[in-house]
């Protein structure tokens, strides 16, 4: 019998990853997802799990969230987090939030230290600084990727939006926990040479995420403004309400977003008995699952390889590098198969 | 009201009778204020009735009736907003277009006298469907939305309850438990070629923290249209709002083939037992 208790399911933005950043970010959500699922093996609770995986994606400089954000249009660093615990609906955000490394656990802390849902832009600082959370230099969240992208859009004739397919790297996080309680993270940094000020769906409740013991925990990533219009998440849920599977409730409202406001996107998904998906219209998205023992990720449409989880000794993480190796392999394969097929459309 | 799918009709023969219905917060009104507020939002009503009839858009109707009732002291939006824990005012807002889902937003933003306005020019004039804080005020530098002194938003009242809950400092949500605080104005409307929108204003809860958002400029939350379905403008305890996305789970159960008051009632019922909130909603 399989255990399908805990599970975790991270993503690390949907979108046109560039080959030379597809194994950063396939080893990135690996990782998260190892990190995440060793916290629930522990007994830690869902919302733990989520917060750590997410945590270690804001770090890694291959996302487009924490260190390694895009840049607004003056140059600056604006991130929008969010977290939803399952068992309560309780609900913390941060939008438009400067100079912290860790959005994903200011916006834990609003949910914890306030009586409010979400905090945004100067009135986040100010409640970072008096629960103690430390201010960064802006220079230590922003990378040579995020500035040369950032001044190449600002050259007359360039298209962000086009530009913006290359990495839409939002990060998410969905678990469940031995106990059967679900959660979700989500944080970015939002849209490459976006307004001042722009916030996209990653904050708002039921666009970037929703978590419901009772239905299960949605983190999604792609066009923020399309899964803002269609609510996203929340919709995902309804279709489970109605009895639909994670991976069917994704595709039907995937399938809705296009129709409605042509928009591309990708989500991961739990429900509360530990089945799981991660689903996308977009070209890829990169993302990993960790269940009863077993680590899945993928990236390009269809794509599911697993590696064993189990206490990893010296020679078995040998062994999975050299698996890394001849899957990236593939990956890029497969990659330069993708783009061909897009040139051809 | 809900079932006002097809293609638009011709203008000259409405098949469609247009409708507004407008909000102006869900509260324990003061007897002193209430013939105020009842004054309010029949008149933004009929302002935004009028616009129907002449065949405007929904659209334009809603932000018509919302503006109404920002310019309207007895209302906590725009003129008469509530003043947050620094003693400011911060506001929010949102409209939508069934037509289209398009959407608009704006969150704490300030010294702007109809922040429902600035959040269609947002939807209009922009890529994006949110903007907050500093930069909201700096799109509405650039597209010649007038900033008002902070002074003009705050009303005598305002000033004088801010003061005396300083000296008693309570929790936010034993303020509104207690229901002494007035709320959010919204409405939603049908016009003649079968589109609905909505449209939510606020300046929030009292006292509230520096940089607090609530439902108001939340798609799903503060309010939601979509032509195929309806529109829905929420009104009252905002967290409570935002943890079961109200708009958005009325605008559901609608569909499902419930009507407009069952699936207000059943959610407003769902939402008491879930988070205990309390709130209204007009649809």
């Amino acid at each position: 019998m399989l255990a399908m208790l805990p599970v975790l399911v991270v993503h690390g933005g949907a979108g046109n990853v560039p080959r030379q950043r597809a194994e950063l970010s396939c080893a990135g959500v690996r990782e998260a997802a190892r990190a995440g699922y060793a916290l629930l093996r522990s007994g830690r609770s869902a919302m733990d799990a989520v917060v750590e995986a997410v945590t270690l994606l804001e770090n890694n400089p291959a996302f487009n969230a924490g260190c390694g954000s895009v840049l607004n249009e003056h140059g600056g660093v604006e991130m929008d987090a969010l977290v939803m615990d399952g068992r309560t609906l309780a609900s913390g955000a941060v939008s438009a939030v400067r100079r912290i490394a860790n959005p994903v656990q200011l916006a834990r802390l609003v949910m914890e230290k306030t009586q409010h849902l979400c905090l945004t832009a100067e009135g986040a600082s100010k409640f970072a600084r008096a629960v103690g959370v430390p201010e960064v230099p802006e220079e230590t969240l922003i990378t040579d990727y995020a500035r040369k992208r950032w001044q190449r859009n600002l050259q007359p004739g360039s298209n962000p939006v086009e530009c913006q397919m290359g990495k839409m790297g939002t990060v998410g996080a969905v678990a469940v926990d031995s106990e059967g309680n679900v959660a979700c993270a989500t944080s970015t940094g939002g849209m490459l040479n976006k307004m001042e000020g722009r916030v996209g769906d990653t904050p708002c409740v039921g666009c970037g995420g929703y978590a419901d013991n009772l239905l299960g925990a949605v983190s999604p990533t792609g066009h923020g403004e399309a899964i803002m219009k269609v609510t996203l998440s929340r919709l995902i849920l309804f279709y489970m309400e109605q009895g639909k599977t994670a991976a069917d409730a994704s595709d039907q409202a995937l399938a809705y977003m296009w129709e409605r406001v042509q928009g591309l996107a990708g989500v991961v998904v739990v429900d509360p008995r530990g089945g799981w998906a991660a689903r996308f219209n977009s070209l890829q998205m990169a993302w990993a699952a960790a269940q009863n023992g077993q680590l899945h990720y993928g990236l390009g449409k269809g794509e599911d390889f697993t590696l064993p989880l189990q206490d990893q000794p010296a020679a078995a993480t040998q062994n999975l590098e050299q698996q890394h190796a001849a899957s990236t392999h593939n990956l890029e394969q497969q990659h330069a198969a993708s783009t061909h097929n897009l040139e051809q459309q | 009201m809900c079932d006002c799918e097809g293609a638009p009709l011709p203008s000259m023969q409405p098949a469609v009778k247009p409708v507004v219905v407008v909000h102006g917060g869900a509260w324990a009104i003061p007897v002193g204020m209430s013939e105020a507020c009842a004054n309010g939002v029949k008149t933004a009503a009929v302002g935004a009735f009028r616009v129907l009839k002449r065949g405007g858009t929904a659209l334009d109707a809603v932000e018509t009736a919302v503006r109404a009732l920002e310019d309207d002291p007895a209302f906590d939006a725009g003129r008469g907003s509530v003043l947050n824990a620094g003693g400011e005012v911060e506001l929010d807002a949102v409209v939508m277009d069934g037509r289209t889902l398009a959407a608009g937003a704006v969150s704490c933003v300030r010294n702007i006298a109809n922040p429902v306005t600035l959040a269609r020019a947002v939807m209009e004039k922009t890529d994006h469907v949110m903007l907050t804080d500093r930069g909201a005020n700096l799109f509405a530098d650039s597209v010649g939305v007038a900033t008002v002194p902070s002074d003009a938003l705050v009303t005598e009242h305002e000033r004088e309850e801010w003061e005396r809950h300083q000296q008693y400092s309570r929790g936010v949500k034993s303020l509104f438990n207690s229901r002494w605080d007035h709320d959010t104005v919204g409405a939603v409307a049908l016009d003649c070629h079968g589109d609905v929108a909505c449209a939510t204003s606020t300046g929030g809860i009292r006292n509230k923290m520096v940089g607090r958002v609530g439902d108001s400029p939340i798609i799903g939350c503060g309010g939601y249209a979509d032509n195929r379905v309806g529109a829905v403008s929420c009104t009252g305890h905002g967290e409570s709002i935002m943890k079961v996305t109200l708009a958005s789970r009325i605008l559901f159960h609608i569909e499902q083939g419930r009507s407009p008051s069952e699936a207000v009632e059943s959610c407003l019922q769902y939402m008491a037992e879930r988070v205990k909130g309390g709130a209204g909603s007009s649809q």
